[in-house]
């Protein structure tokens, strides 16, 4: 392998690949590593930020042992579960449906998706900002045009238990279908035509050609966005944030929005490293063996 | 881009018809909440608050002017005492019975931003674009492993390391600087960097840089004139990634920034509690900020898939 460009001048290549990765790899270990090592030795404490000069003392699994056993950690998980369930479900369906529309060439295309994709590229805490104008109970574009729909009288969309929830899932969507959209259609465009043709050839129909040819070969896109969406998702923060900021009450308070208040405002620092590692790790789990069963079924 | 593809329902003209037209309907609804807001920055405060909402209206500059002053409300017989108004907005301001007081922290926030995001962005991508030519060329030991190493430093939630780094900060007297800010975006935008440069630069052929070293270059000399140049494009494409993440990012901003380095995104929400529910200017601040955004869109729009998927999906 060396003899080869081993030859020319200056640095070795081996010299060179290390002094090209280090300052990466420096970099990543001391903003990301270390405060992740930090987070899970913080989180086998009783440690308060706010309380300098406080004994810090050992105290074992207790926090995890809190966490785990107590019944509204395990209501803030169900409020994600809903609100990524939903948003994947949902953005799976418009993002192939619109991917499957693109497809078919028409003129402006290109443009078209443009403009479609806009909404992802924003900022999600200002998106969620001036969502709370258009759902303002009083004088919001979305309560009015759903009013001139069907009259459903005043309603709030966050300021409502039962509402607020969907508030979310629906601006998430507006936000990320795109997203989905966008890697389908680079999967539909992928499909090579001699595929269709042969099926023609074949006599299939048009929906078993969708079903046989279409449809498994989008599949492994699909799949990746999902993914992409999830773990984002999961870690969701910002938008609802600005939204809803976790209410009304604790109807939209996500993982992350929970583990801000206990982070940050109640400053139970050991407690919330605890909850963030247990968070963490059901991402990388959830990530990991998803990776696997997508793996088996792109090999398929 | 080439239709190099052609898609199986191509033959009919109806289906494709009605395909852009759901289509058409899709972006007309996507795009209102956009405009509303845009619409609303040119408001006036009551224009915004009527019911149903005004969708023709009489153009106003309020809002603007509101979300770069701050202003006070002061009883008639007082602002009949003062001089006539000077300028076009602060008669503006006058007519609403109110006085300027001052420049608002809008643009000091804006400008953090353009720091902090072109800072970071630079950084990032430049040393991003060093570890990406190592890992595309060079035999790395556990290349695989490194490279899903720097892709899951992006799977943490951000809150999660954010209180060590606030503690770590604090301790190194980094908490609420620029630098801070531009060394921590650096980071969060190294894996993106990272991944997307490794992609641009095994596009590029060996041949050419190993052309120039048989000329005479040493290898440092291939990467910095053959290589960056042949890898223009995506660079480029990366470092507009990294200022849109930047641009964008809220939750370290939120916790670890407050009156020297704060960047838009944690301001804007406040402007709301600035004199009542100040829609106009909470339009022209989300205007001003997202505009940036959107022409980069437009310019990244051959790239944007690869971005927003670390690489994975090309084409």
């Amino acid at each position: 392998m060396k003899s080869a460009v081993k030859k020319f001048k200056g640095l070795s290549d081996k010299a060179i690949a290390w002094i090209f990765i280090a300052p990466t790899l420096i970099l990543l270990l001391a903003i990301n590593i270390y405060p992740l090592i930090y987070a899970i030795r913080m989180s086998f404490t009783n440690f308060y930020a706010n309380k300098i000069g406080r004994e810090v003392k050992f105290v074992g699994l207790k926090n995890y042992k809190k966490i785990l056993g107590k019944e509204e950690i395990w209501e803030k998980m169900q409020i994600t579960a809903h609100f990524v369930c939903w948003t994947l479900v949902i953005q799976a369906l418009i993002g192939l449906g619109l991917a499957l529309l693109l497809n078919k060439k028409f003129k402006g295309n290109e443009l078209l998706t443009t403009l479609i994709v806009l909404p992802m590229m924003l900022s999600p805490a200002v998106v969620g900002v001036f969502w709370t104008y258009l759902y303002n109970p009083q004088v919001g574009l979305f309560n009015y045009v759903v009013n001139f729909f069907y009259d459903f009288g005043i309603f709030d969309m966050i300021g409502s238990s039962t509402l607020a929830p969907w508030s979310i899932v629906i601006v998430d969507t507006w936000m990320w279908t795109p997203f989905t959209m966008l890697i389908c259609l680079a999967g539909l465009r992928s499909i090579p035509n001699y595929l269709y043709e042969a099926a023609e050839v074949d006599r299939a129909s048009k929906w078993q050609q969708f079903i046989h040819i279409t449809l498994p070969s989008v599949l492994p896109f699909l799949l990746l966005a999902l993914l992409f969406r999830g773990i984002e998702n999961f870690k969701m923060f910002d938008l609802v944030a600005e939204l809803t900021s976790g209410g009304p009450g604790s109807a939209t308070e996500l993982a992350s929005i929970n583990l801000k208040r206990e982070a940050f405002e109640k400053w139970k620092t050991g407690y919330s490293s605890a909850f963030a590692v247990i968070l963490f790790v059901t991402i990388f789990g959830f990530g990991n063996v998803y990776v696997k069963v997508m793996n088996k079924i792109k090999d398929r | 881009m080439m239709d190099t593809s052609r898609s199986p329902s191509e033959a009919s003209g109806f289906s494709r018809k009605l395909a852009a037209t759901i289509i058409i309907v899709y972006m007309v609804v996507t795009l209102i909440p956009i405009s509303w807001m845009v619409a609303t920055s040119f408001k006036s405060v009551d224009s915004a608050i009527s019911y149903p909402p005004e969708v023709f209206f009489e153009p106003s500059l309020e809002g603007y002017v509101n979300l770069f002053t701050n202003r006070s409300r002061q009883p008639k017989d007082y602002l009949d005492t003062l001089p006539p108004p000077d300028t076009w907005y602060e008669e503006l301001v006058r007519s609403r019975e109110m006085v300027i007081t001052g420049p608002s922290k809008f643009l000091p926030r804006y400008s953090n931003s353009l720091i902090i995001g072109f800072g970071a962005t630079f950084f990032s991508v430049f040393l991003g674009s060093l570890a990406a030519y190592a890992l595309s060329r060079f035999k790395v030991p556990l290349k695989d492993d490194l490279l899903f190493f720097i892709l899951s430093t992006r799977m943490f939630p951000p809150i999660a390391v954010a209180v060590p780094i606030f503690i770590m900060y604090r301790k190194l007297g980094l908490g609420d600087t620029h630098v801070g800010m531009i060394i921590l975006y650096t980071v969060v935008n190294l894996s993106l960097s990272v991944w997307l440069l490794k992609g641009f630069m095994d596009e590029i052929p060996r041949e050419y840089e190993e052309a120039a070293m048989i000329d005479g270059y040493s290898r440092m000399q291939a990467f910095f004139k053959v290589v960056l140049p042949q890898a223009t494009t995506g660079i480029a494409a990366t470092a507009i990634f990294c200022m849109i993440f930047s641009w964008n990012e809220y939750a370290f901003a939120v916790l670890l920034t407050q009156f020297n380095a704060q960047t838009a995104p944690p301001f804007i929400p406040t402007i709301i509690g600035e004199g009542g529910l100040d829609w106009p200017a909470i339009g022209a601040g989300t205007t001003l900020f997202l505009i940036p955004v959107m022409i980069f869109t437009v310019v990244l729009r051959k790239h944007l898939l690869r971005g927003i998927t670390f690489g994975a999906v090309r084409k």
